[in-house]
């Protein structure tokens, strides 16, 4: 009996190594592959999810609820309280309303002052949060519209507050919304008043990190952090938050989206940048004919850089008539 | 005629993949982790680790690897590479299944912590090998230390409620007897 026993496990033990080496093999292959061709894993990955989350979606919906409603009852229990406060804050409100609309007046009057054209075509799709990354090491969420809906990679996604994140993984239903908090996220930013470019990056804390501030004088915390747009990827001048000093001495953003909530969400329909692609051509005042075996003027070679650099720029900003008038005059 | 004890045993790896499916159900919730937040224990990994030095039948290599690979898909971490590491520690773990039968649990506590630490450890280290931005090394180290702490409450309620138990001596007899 021993001996066929140990006999069974001679002949089981390589076979059963090698598959747990095959296995191994099998998921170093995979990790490279994601780390070589990363977009195509992640469609891969989306669309596992796209499959398996919404099957959740039966079970997650009555646990969601209860736990809402156990949410709601807790807050019953504080009215009173909460009442007062809501009347505190309604007094410090009508401070702030009339604030608001003066500065709206203000602000209608200088955009006709300007003559600006907002961009009419954005606008949004709005998605419910079905899931969270799961991972306490990725701060993203899943939303229940996807490439059906129209959304596309890259779009960004509010809550009615401010910036939440990016889209980052499309499915047919569902979609991956990477927030700002994620240490993947890095988003182009404007300081106000002061004007300062800067980068956004998450660090897997409540508030991302304010990187690459050109000049840290002219920021103090307060401001309000806006996008910028740059790269052109995403829209600008979605409010983000406010700048705050962090306790390690680093400037942070107090982000004004209520990450402790997310539950719909709002993915903004922004369309491609208009790309220039030619470098513009030479504009040159009419040259009188050369006679003779003359060399062309060394001062035109000069001139060539700057004028190519003009002509983007009118191209680029098309909604403003003004400037290009004057830039003409 | 299907043979009780193949049921049996199979009854038992469809469990643990719902288990695993049911802590995934929990995780994926939309109201758990924010920014800032402790990172909860692994519940899968404890349950594995803790049926596999009882059972380790029970928990066979594939399963290990498929069930893993699923959730570092939906977990959106580096696919395979904590796969791999997770087979890496159980291989380890299962072929020390004859020295580690009688030992305390302390004993296999302390076992099973080294192979977290160092799983955790080569994680951090791939990671940063292949630039993948990742968590500071902290986060990992905390995670592994509340998934240690649940351990004794997995395997514990393992052994109260399934039944899942060391195999006595008479019994791999049995078991031998019948292969």
């Amino acid at each position: 009996m021993a001996r066929d026993r140990s006999a069974q496990t001679d002949y089981a033990s390589p076979i059963r190594r090698i598959l747990i080496g095959a296995m191994l093999l099998f998921c170093i292959a995979i990790l490279l592959l994601w780390r070589i061709d990363s977009p195509r894993v992640d469609r891969f990955r989306a669309a596992v999810v796209d499959q398996v989350v919404p099957s959740f979606e039966w079970a997650a919906a009555p646990v969601r609820r209860t736990a809402r409603m156990a949410e709601d009852f807790q807050s019953y229990q504080r009215i009173w309280e909460q009442n007062q406060e809501l009347k505190r804050e309604l007094q410090r409100m009508q401070v702030w309303k009339e604030a608001a609309v003066q500065l709206e007046e203000q602000n209608a009057k200088l955009l006709a002052l300007n003559n600006v054209r907002l961009d009419p075509k954005l606008t949004s799709v709005s998605g419910v949060v079905i899931a969270d990354s799961g991972s306490p090491f990725r701060q993203s969420v899943l939303i229940n519209v996807g490439a059906q809906d129209g959304i596309r990679d890259g779009w960004a996604v509010m809550d009615g507050l401010g910036l939440v994140g990016r889209i980052s993984g499309l499915g047919a239903q569902t979609a991956r919304v990477l927030l700002l908090t994620d240490t993947a996220s890095r988003i182009p930013i404007t300081i106000q008043p002061s004007g300062q470019r800067a980068i956004l990056s998450g660090d897997n804390s409540a508030a991302p990190l304010v990187d690459f501030v050109e000049n840290d004088d002219l920021v103090r915390p307060g401001d309000q952090v806006f996008s910028s747009g740059d790269g052109g990827v995403f829209p600008a001048g979605q409010l983000i938050g406010a700048l705050v000093r962090g306790r390690d001495g680093r400037l942070r953003v107090r982000l004004s989206a209520d990450y402790e909530r997310l539950e719909f969400l709002r993915v903004l329909r922004s369309h491609e940048a208009e790309v220039i692609e030619d470098v513009g051509s030479l504009i040159v005042p009419p040259q009188p004919e050369p006679q003779g075996p003359v060399q062309p003027a060394p001062e035109a070679l000069s001139v060539a850089p700057v004028v190519p650099t003009l002509r983007p720029e009118a191209r680029t900003v098309p909604a403003i008539p003004v400037s290009e008038e004057s830039s003409d005059g | 005629m299907v043979d009780p004890l193949t049921t049996r045993l199979w009854g038992f790896r469809l469990l643990y993949v719902g288990l695993v499916a049911l802590f995934v159900f929990l995780r994926l919730l939309p109201f758990g982790a924010h920014a800032d937040s402790l990172p909860g224990p692994d519940f899968a990994l404890a349950l594995t680790f803790a049926w596999l030095m009882r059972r380790p039948e029970y928990v066979p290599a594939p399963l290990i690897v498929a069930v893993f690979l699923v959730l570092d898909l939906l977990f959106h971490q580096a696919p395979g590479l904590w796969t791999a590491l997770v087979l890496l520690g159980t291989e380890f773990l299962r072929a020390r299944q004859a020295t580690t039968r009688e030992i305390a649990f302390a004993l296999e506590f302390g076992l099973v912590a080294g192979v977290l630490a160092a799983m955790c450890a080569m994680n951090h280290l791939i990671l940063s090998l292949l630039f993948v931005e990742r968590p500071p090394f902290g986060l990992y180290l905390l995670q592994a230390a509340f998934t240690l702490l649940v351990y004794p409450v997995v395997v514990l309620i393992s052994a109260l409620a399934l039944n899942i138990r060391r195999a006595t001596v008479e019994e791999l007899a049995l078991r031998g007897e019948r292969a």
